[in-house]
């Protein structure tokens, strides 16, 4: 985090380094156990509290759907962008959160566009990463999320995942 | 803290008291059905009426409930049984339990009779009491909508209109299939005029250790993932037991009368109606199907009981009915029990059409939904269907010797008894009556098991052989004790070791969660005593309301008719073997041989 403050200093959206992996997400392996949630929040709390993770299982077993949620860490982040005391940077392409500089606005939480920071009380929860090693991950039964290279083969099934999103009523029960 | 409160809730005075729990107490019990068990030797008043205010009913979380531990979404729904008329105590999965505990209980003891209906909303340390008109009168999963609606993200623990009516086995029910399912606990929500009990919280459970939780709970996640068993529990979930006793012919078929039936049911057919395997809370094996009918299951009791016990083929039947008992709250168990005792009973002309005011016959759907429905409703001949056992005093003496029932309680296992003489011994000692998961040892199914295997589990003595009495009361003593620890942690009997697999969590894993979770160091001996010490409570609670040794017994057909097809052909349970059996399951629980617990224990046990 230290590092992370220095380094970082007037980042400013798509100038903090070149990730080459992230989190993907698949829904329809998602069993809705939380174990993601819950050893998010054991490794940056101490704590078993799904509630206060930076990945969140959204489900609803009357609606069937359960779906992972998390920071997209995005190439262009609106979080880090509007973010006005400069606390939310990009460092080797990870988003990382200062707390002392961070006011508690909840500015991020409400623009992020997949709203995947967690807000609890005064706490804003957000994914970093686990310094490239997410523990989430490593607690999935079932690869319903994964930490992958961005090979083609991952722009392929990033393809599919928008497509049957768009124009298959399978994931989005919302409107249901 | 790890730890969380209990809340007392006294429904006639309408007031709340919130305690703390010392930990010397949990020592003893750790949570669960342990510390449930517990609290009803100390609150409960022998004879009273089940449904009357005088009942406490308790809700009690594991000790690991909604900790990163492996499939610890459980707790425990307690009280005595308006079915049985003995011990109640139903365990359940979802995750209702871990939001207890996130909403800063552990568990709740619920006193007396609401005034009206209500429910309880227990969020973050605080209980209220609320009215539940706009909620009452519907069945589960809408009362669960409705509430949602009203309250905002929760979860909770609801009673059908079966509960309402006070069907004696309205089960309690959260999302949409899991069930504390046994012995009628949703009736006595209805008969406390409690709807339901909904939590929502934010408290985060501190972990002792979190390092080293994490990094245990993943050597357990490779551990259980690595065998060959989780996949298919995964995939296919219970329904692949169906198959396992039908090929035995040890399937309970048309009340008992036959063990063998179609195959329509078996795993792979059902799969076809899977749309996505789903999980409880915290758990890595994901055994729930959520299925293509509009509802969640079936499981292999459904299969056993609503299927081949009801004499139905279709597949798809077979899950509409399990989706309809769900819905209306009721326990699959003692349905397809009692649906086919009165079917069983009208072929045979005991009870006749002035009564059930329709013929009854085995293979008839149409005719199972609509008594299920009336049962729920306690309409007409669904009204007498509505008292389960308890319907033998309607039905006369001579129905009581085709009832598949210990101590009052319609059994849950679909496994026809007589073949397997462990299961036998296990569902005439279980404590709530006849019930598969506080002791069955599974394992006794795989015929090929090796003898060294079994040894090392259950201990020395044991045989191969199923059909043998030789040894079997170490196979129910051992499953005995473990499942009861199992339930005092909130974890789930499908990861337990010899539930399903030889292998899977032992005594020295929970000790090891225990350490990681709380700081406790608790040796396996000492866990191995907590599950003693929970099922001497039980007992000591049974021979309260009157059970003595005549009751561990079996249902009158499993003694004299053999049974007629497959493999199993000819097995029957001889008096005298089982007899024996039974005293040397005392002497290992170190019980008088009438089955009384000695006074030194009785006085230690009522001293914590």
């Amino acid at each position: 985090m230290e590092r992370g403050r220095d380094s970082a200093r007037g980042q400013k959206g798509r100038t903090g380094g070149d990730l080459t992996k992230h989190i993907y997400m698949h829904p329809e392996l998602c069993t809705g156990c939380r174990q993601c949630s819950l050893a998010c929040s054991l490794k940056k709390f101490g704590e078993n509290n799904p509630k206060k993770a930076a990945i969140t299982v959204i489900r609803d077993e009357f609606r069937r759907y359960e779906v992972p949620l998390v920071c997209m860490q995005c190439d262009d982040p609106l979080c880090v962008k509007m973010c006005p005391q400069n606390a939310v940077t990009k460092v080797d392409g990870r988003i990382i959160r200062d707390k002392e500089k961070c006011i508690g606005c909840r500015f991020c939480a409400v623009i992020c566009p997949y709203s995947a920071i967690t807000v609890l009380g005064k706490e804003l929860v957000q994914c970093d990463l686990c310094n490239g090693d997410p523990m989430c991950v490593k607690f999935c039964a079932t690869k319903a999320i994964e930490y992958l290279e961005d090979t083609e083969e991952l722009l392929r099934r990033r393809r599919d995942f928008v497509e049957k999103m768009l124009f298959s009523s399978h994931y989005l029960v919302a409107s249901g | 803290m790890h730890k969380r409160k209990l809340g007392i809730v006294d429904l006639t005075k309408e007031k709340v008291t919130v305690q703390e729990v010392p930990d010397s107490l949990r020592r003893k019990y750790l949570g669960g059905r342990g510390l449930n068990m517990h609290y009803l030797l100390k609150m409960l008043h022998k004879g009273v009426d089940p449904l009357s205010p005088d009942n406490v009913l308790i809700f009690g979380t594991g000790f690991l409930t909604g900790t990163s531990a492996p499939s610890s979404s459980r707790f425990s729904v307690s009280a005595k049984s308006p079915e049985s008329m003995i011990l109640g105590d139903a365990n359940c999965g979802g995750f209702f339990g871990p939001e207890l505990r996130y909403a800063g209980f552990d568990r709740l003891i619920l006193l007396g009779r609401a005034k009206k209906p209500s429910y309880l909303l227990v969020n973050d340390g605080s209980i209220q009491i609320r009215d539940a008109k706009d909620h009452w009168g519907l069945d589960t999963n809408d009362a669960q909508k409705s509430i949602r609606q009203e309250v905002g993200d929760c979860e909770m623990v609801v009673c059908g209109v079966a509960g309402e009516k006070m069907v004696r086995f309205a089960n309690v029910r959260t999302g949409v299939k899991n069930a504390a399912g046994r012995g009628g606990m949703g009736a006595v929500m209805g008969s406390k005029n409690v709807k339901a009990v909904v939590a929502s919280g934010t408290l985060g459970i501190q972990i002792a250790n979190p390092e080293k939780m994490l990094d245990y709970v993943l050597e357990l996640k490779e551990y259980l993932m690595s065998s060959k068993i989780t996949p298919i529990l995964g995939t296919m979930g219970t329904p692949l037991l169906y198959e396992v006793s039908n090929a035995l012919g040890a399937i309970r078929t048309k009340n008992s009368q036959l063990n063998q039936w179609s195959d329509s049911l078996d795993a792979e057919n059902v799969h076809k109606f899977v749309e996505k395997m789903v999980a409880c809370a915290d758990c890595f094996v994901h055994c729930r199907h959520r299925n293509t009918l509009g509802g969640e299951g079936p499981e292999y009791t459904a299969l056993g009981l609503l299927g081949s016990n009801l004499g139905i083929e279709n597949t798809a039947n077979v899950i509409e009915l399990s989706n309809v008992c769900n819905d209306l709250g009721l326990d699959i168990s003692s349905a397809g029990t009692i649906l086919a005792w009165a079917f069983e009973l009208y072929e045979k002309g005991i009870i006749g059409d002035k009564m059930t005011g329709e013929a009854l016959r085995f293979g008839d759907f149409e005719l199972a939904n609509r008594l299920l429905h009336m049962i729920s409703r306690r309409q007409g001949f669904g009204n007498d269907l509505a008292e389960s056992t308890q319907a033998a005093k309607l039905f006369g003496e001579e129905s009581k010797d085709y009832l598949i029932a210990v101590k009052n309680l319609p059994q849950s296992d679909p496994h026809d008894v007589r073949y397997i003489k462990a299961f036998a011994l296990g569902i005439a000692t279980s404590s709530r009556g006849a019930d598969h998961l506080r002791s069955r040892p599974t394992l006794e199914i795989f015929l090929k098991l090796p003898l060294e295997t079994k040894e090392k589990i259950y201990g020395k003595g044991v045989v191969t052989d199923p059909s043998s009495y030789v040894g079997k009361e170490k196979a129910v003593y051992f499953s005995d004790n473990i499942f009861a620890t199992i339930d005092c942690l909130g974890l789930c009997k499908f990861i337990c070791h010899g539930f399903n697999s030889p292998h899977f969590l032992k005594y020295e894993h929970f000790s090891g969660l225990i350490k990681a979770a709380a700081g406790w160091d608790m040796s396996e001996a000492e866990l191995q005593e907590i599950g003693k010490r929970v099922i001497d409570t039980e007992r000591l609670i049974n021979i309260r309301e009157g059970v003595t040794r005549k009751d561990d017994t079996l249902p009158k057909r499993y003694f004299d008719d053999p049974m007629p097809l497959g493999l199993a052909k000819g097995h029957h349970i001889d008096r005298k073997e089982f007899d024996g059996m039974l005293s040397r399951y005392y002497e290992l629980r170190g019980w008088n041989e009438d089955g009384t617990v000695p006074e030194a224990r009785k006085a230690e046990l009522e001293a914590i």
